[in-house]
């Protein structure tokens, strides 16, 4: 009786112990979180824009503790002076992120200083506050040229902005990067500042294409106060052709490696011999009972 | 010792279990079998309508099927690494659970492998496998394991069966009808039990016993190596190979306790299955269920630890959906057994064999949990969106075959000991007749 009651104890303990777990890990209050709302603006190579906005919360005594605010419904407006223009809506991610690609025909109206006025909005729920971001952007063009001069690689840009009449005005002093695709992520070949709306750099050899030796060009302003973000990529035949080695001895080849079927042979080859071993001594076995039993019959 | 005199008192004694079958096995039968022709009406509708009858889908193409594949196996590969182990031992105490180790070991590789052929949707290409194997595949590469492995198994069966075999040959009043006379006349292969016969059984045994170790060991590494050659989180992992292994001797362990438990009870053999058995059995399956918890713990911490998106989304999975499986599988699998096991006052027949039930549970459950979640989070976001695309539930055709391969095992179990007894009659006459041997020389000197 005592030992069954001892049984009954331990394991009652056991399942009551494995059952709190859970319980304490799911103890979260919003109290104690600070909500992140934030946009972004990256003007593509073909002009059309992605409005981004992040939209998170952290806790206030454990900044690794954040919590991607998920299925969030953003409005993104355009705005000049009283006039507020929706360009579209979109609902964070798993991440916190809701992204809106605006097309490149897209009329955006300007303040008087030319400046795009952007606001992201989150109208609230019963348990999330109303949230707004904003942002301003002057739009910049730029433009990509990929020449051979005098035989020589040479990437030319020139950078510009439009006043009310569509005159150009070049960009002065804006920091500037040059990259070419990556595997994980862009790889920079050149950076620096644009002046009178031009750079211009040579491009570097040795650099990989892909099969057919084609590379991506990619010229990127990227967090500047009055332009935001701005990519322009092109694609020219400048990259070393990419050699792929076929490499024989893969599992996944037709035929496999030498060493598997060594191996192989030679384990089936042991323990299949010794089974030829047992059965041929067990015929020995048979044949020893067989002439008993003669020896015994006569 | 006369030999023969000895052999004919046990041959009495344990002839009931030969010889008469009583209404309760009958019943015990019956019910198997009524399990058995469920599971082979399920069967046919499988065949029928495919495998769109089952839970499994695009994503998740294993169910149940493969963890009783798996289960069975394990088993097998564990049965036979005990027997091996158990062979060189020379205490008595061994042969009352030989023969239950062996039986074990040989139907789990005739029942799992079943498994697996219900698992494949065109049954009719299964010969290709066959026609056009791929050296390099981790699947070619079992098939050949479990077949070797399977041919071993029943030779190392069939030698320790021989010499009970001749006993039961020469024993002319057993009442057993005639056919069953002829079956053991032709099993035995005229073994006499001469000096010569029995150097020759005991080298190849001995052979074949240290062969089945290291097949057991290769085999169940060769299973192992399906899951983590496999590109999927949760599978991907180096310590898969040695985790199943003594996972597989945990769950092994623990049937045998069980399968001691049933038959002490209801052959009444409690003269020859006693409570040191257990404790013995006991102490093996509390160092399993420590290294079992070692290795479960080491696999997941290092997942948790990377933080890779794939890891984390697995172990939300099991935390979350398959909350209480997880919880059971991995720490009352093991910790209650551990608790049991290792308070000596509470270290019964009874709280062992229900210490042993709680670890196979527990063992089948991680079985489970190791297949169906990481199939269900993939790295490739599921395309089909349909809840029984995106959760597996096993339908009652895949629990019928399940259980129906349950009952198969426990039919031949029944069916084998009523052809040899459970409880190895020459391994008690050697033992026996060593002693006997030691006793004259101590004499003599």
């Amino acid at each position: 009786m005592g030992t069954k009651i001892i049984q009954f104890v331990v394991i009652t303990l056991a399942i009551a112990l494995l059952m709190n777990i859970k319980s304490f890990a799911q103890e979260n209050d919003l109290k104690n979180y600070k909500v992140r709302f934030s946009l972004n603006n990256i003007k593509q190579p073909d002009n059309s824009r992605i409005l981004e906005t992040s939209f998170i919360a952290t806790n206030k005594k454990d900044r690794k503790d954040r919590v991607p605010v998920f299925e969030a419904s953003i409005n993104f407006f355009n705005v000049a002076d009283d006039k507020e223009i929706l360009l579209g809506t979109a609902k964070t991610d798993k991440e916190g992120t809701a992204q809106l690609t605006v097309p490149a025909n897209q009329k955006y109206i300007t303040d008087s200083e030319g400046y795009i006025n952007l606001k992201a909005v989150f109208d609230g729920t019963d348990g999330l506050d109303y949230e707004e971001a904003e942002l301003a952007v002057r739009d910049v063009f730029l433009e990509l040229n990929l020449e051979e001069i005098d035989s020589v690689k040479t990437v030319l840009l020139n950078a510009y902005t439009l006043d009310s009449l569509n005159t150009k005005i070049p960009l002065e002093e804006t920091e500037i990067k040059f990259s070419i695709p990556g595997f994980i992520s862009n790889r920079p070949i050149q950076q620096g500042t644009i002046e009178n709306g031009e750079f211009q750099f040579e491009f570097p050899e040795n650099i990989f294409g892909d099969i057919n030796g084609n590379v991506d060009v990619i010229a990127s302003i990227l967090d500047n106060d009055e332009f935001g973000n701005v990519i322009q990529r092109k694609n020219i035949h400048w990259g070393i052709n990419k050699k792929i080695e076929t490499e024989s001895y893969k599992l996944w080849s037709k035929v496999a490696p030498i060493w598997m079927y060594v191996v192989l042979s030679i384990l089936l080859l042991g323990v299949w011999a010794n089974y030829v071993y047992s059965i041929i001594n067990l015929f020995k076995i048979k044949k020893e009972g067989a002439e008993l039993n003669a020896k015994i019959k006569k | 010792m006369d030999t023969n005199s000895r052999k004919k008192e046990l041959v009495k004694e344990f002839s009931p279990m030969i010889e008469k079958s009583s209404f309760f096995s009958n019943v015990w039968i019956l019910i198997l079998i009524a399990i058995i022709a469920v599971g082979l009406y399920a069967f046919y509708l499988q065949l029928i309508n495919g495998h769109e009858i089952t839970g499994m889908r695009d994503n998740v193409v294993w169910g149940v099927y493969i963890i009783n594949f798996i289960f069975f196996v394990g088993l097998s590969y564990s049965g036979a690494f005990i027997s091996g182990i158990l062979h060189f031992f020379k205490t008595p105490w061994k042969n009352s659970v030989t023969r239950i180790v062996e039986i074990i070991t040989v139907l789990s590789i005739v029942i799992g492998p079943i498994f697996i052929l219900l698992c494949i949707g065109r049954l009719d290409r299964l010969y290709y496998l066959f026609m056009y194997p791929r050296i390099q595949s981790p699947i070619t590469w079992d098939i050949i394991a479990i077949i070797t492995d399977l041919v071993g198994c029943f030779i190392y069966l069939f030698l320790t069966f021989i010499p009970d075999l001749a006993i039961l040959r020469d024993s002319p009043n057993l009442k057993i009808p005639k056919w069953r006379k002829k079956l053991y006349k032709f099993l035995a292969i005229n073994y006499q039990d001469t000096t010569e016969q029995r150097k020759r059984l005991h080298k190849i045994t001995s052979i074949m016993s240290k062969m089945v170790i290291a097949m057991a060991i290769v085999a169940y590494t060769v299973l192992a190596w399906i899951f983590s050659l496999t590109l999927q989180p949760g599978w991907n992992s180096t310590i898969f190979a040695p985790d199943f292994i003594f996972s597989g001797l945990y769950s092994g362990v623990g049937v045998i306790i069980i399968a001691m438990y049933f038959i002490r009870k209801y052959y009444k053999l409690e003269k020859y299955i006693i409570q040191s058995h257990f404790v013995m059995a006991g102490y093996v399956l509390l160092v399993l269920s420590l290294l079992f918890g070692y290795f479960t713990f080491s696999d997941y911490f290092a997942k948790w630890f990377s933080h890779k998106p794939a890891d984390v989304n697995l172990l939300n999975t099991l935390f979350g959906h398959y909350f209480w499986q997880f919880i059971f599988a991995n720490y009352i699998g093991v910790i209650v057994p551990l608790f049991i096991l290792s308070i000596k006052k509470i270290r019964t027949i009874k709280s062992i064999s229900f210490a042993a039930v709680i670890a196979v549970s527990g063992l089948w459950l991680n079985r489970y949990l190791v297949v169906v979640p990481t199939l269900e989070t993939p790295y490739i976001p599921i395309q089909d969106t349909r809840p029984e695309f995106i959760h597996y539930n096993a339908t009652w055709i895949e629990w019928a075959l399940s259980f129906t391969g349950i009952a198969a095992f426990l039919l031949f179990f029944l069916l084998i000991m009523r052809f040899v007894p459970v409880i190895s009659m020459s391994e008690i006459i050697n033992h026996e007749r060593k002693t006997n041997t030691k006793e004259d020389a101590s004499i003599k000197n």
